[in-house]
């Protein structure tokens, strides 16, 4: 999963004054970020106003003259602690209409396959459910490409902390969905 | 059953240090179970991300469902039922006859005191009278005169005579001659 990562070699130092490089930023993390938000319970356009905010943020960050190591990490701090403040909860976000959309994103080539897809959806996401919020949100993260040491950071827990979660996340969903 | 399973999902995720690495990397090749184990890993992973996908997918729908509340629904079909009858209440009253007979009247005014400050024009009055002069106005005599309507059917038999026609008879105040006699339908 972590060989998903994608490297971000960007000359930071000039995020403030070249807007080539804040766009090529922006284009490689929004729609991590986006996803990560919508998976904490965010609408899309709660979850756009946070993306939003959280650039605004690290163009001032970078102009004061903060850090700009791990600023992809540091970016989805950002976003997660903003996102805790319009995040309602868990049950909103896996209310929604999942089976519409997984309908229109599958494109099995039979209808048996098809099938046996959308069992397959159902149970894992019957198995998410399960989990603990700690454990679904290193998990999005992970999805995301962040390192264990990045997951840390945004979360705000220790690497060790980190790999444990992941592993009985990871388990708990093989458990629950029986493979 | 192998009970290696401690490091499995670091290594996969290349969490692990060098040596750990190595010793997990060794286990796993001679090791069917565990390679199944991470098999079974790998595909959770990215059924969890295709799972991240349809809940972003999932947030732009409900959104859109989202963007009035429910509460807003309600208010606005309970606001299109009131107009509705609000309007009908109102539709007898746009459509009375009776304010026409107003406006009329209030139309009126304006055109006599119109005609009021204009100077009158006794030809125009004249011509006027003088279209208006009938027939019947060469049988009005100088002095007054009472005029008496004879029905018809009292004068010829049924049918003789078109309905609705009477026969005036212009009757001298002096003597009570009769001084003439005309149709009138």
């Amino acid at each position: 999963m972590s060989g998903d990562s994608f490297p971000l070699n960007l000359p930071l130092a000039r995020f403030t004054t070249d807007s080539c490089e804040a766009t090529t930023l922006y284009r490689e993390l929004r729609k991590p970020l986006l996803r990560y938000l919508a998976g904490l319970g965010l609408s899309t356009e709660e979850a756009q106003d946070v993306v939003q905010d959280a650039f605004l943020s690290l163009h001032k960050h970078v102009s004061a003259g903060g850090s700009q190591e791990n600023i992809r990490s540091w970016l989805f701090r950002v976003a997660h602690n903003r996102a805790r403040g319009c995040q309602k909860s868990y049950a909103r976000r896996l209310g929604g209409p999942l089976d519409s959309v997984f309908d229109s994103i599958s494109h099995e080539a039979t209808p048996e396959q098809a099938m046996l897809t959308k069992e397959k959806f159902h149970r894992l996401d019957k198995a998410v459910r399960s989990l603990a919020a700690q454990e679904r949100e290193c998990l999005m993260l992970r999805a995301e490409g962040l390192r264990y040491r990045e997951i840390g950071e945004v979360l705000g827990i220790p690497t060790s902390t980190v790999a444990d979660t992941v592993e009985r996340a990871i388990k708990k969903l093989a458990e629950k969905c029986n493979v | 059953m192998c009970d290696f399973s401690g490091g499995l999902i670091a290594w996969m995720d290349c969490e692990l240090g060098a040596n750990e690495a190595a010793a997990v990397e060794r286990h796993v090749q001679g090791c069917a179970e565990c390679r199944e184990r991470v098999a079974t890993y790998e595909d959770l992973s990215r059924g969890f991300a295709a799972y991240c996908d349809a809940v972003l997918e999932t947030a732009a729908v409900t959104t859109i469902h989202r963007k009035l509340p429910r509460w807003v629904h309600v208010v606005t079909g309970a606001a299109a039922v009131a107009a509705v009858v609000l309007w009908l209440a109102l539709l007898p009253r746009s459509v009375k006859p009776v304010p026409v007979v107003p406006r009329v009247a209030e139309a009126r005014p304006p055109i006599a005191a119109e005609t009021a400050t204009k100077p009158l024009k006794p030809v125009q009055r004249r011509q006027v009278a003088a279209h208006r002069k009938t027939p019947t106005a060469n049988w009005v005599l100088a002095e007054p005169a009472i005029q008496i309507a004879i029905p018809a059917d009292a004068m010829f038999p049924p049918g003789a005579v078109p309905e609705g026609v009477n026969f005036i008879a212009n009757l001298s105040l002096a003597d009570g001659s009769v001084q003439g006699l005309h149709l009138q339908p």
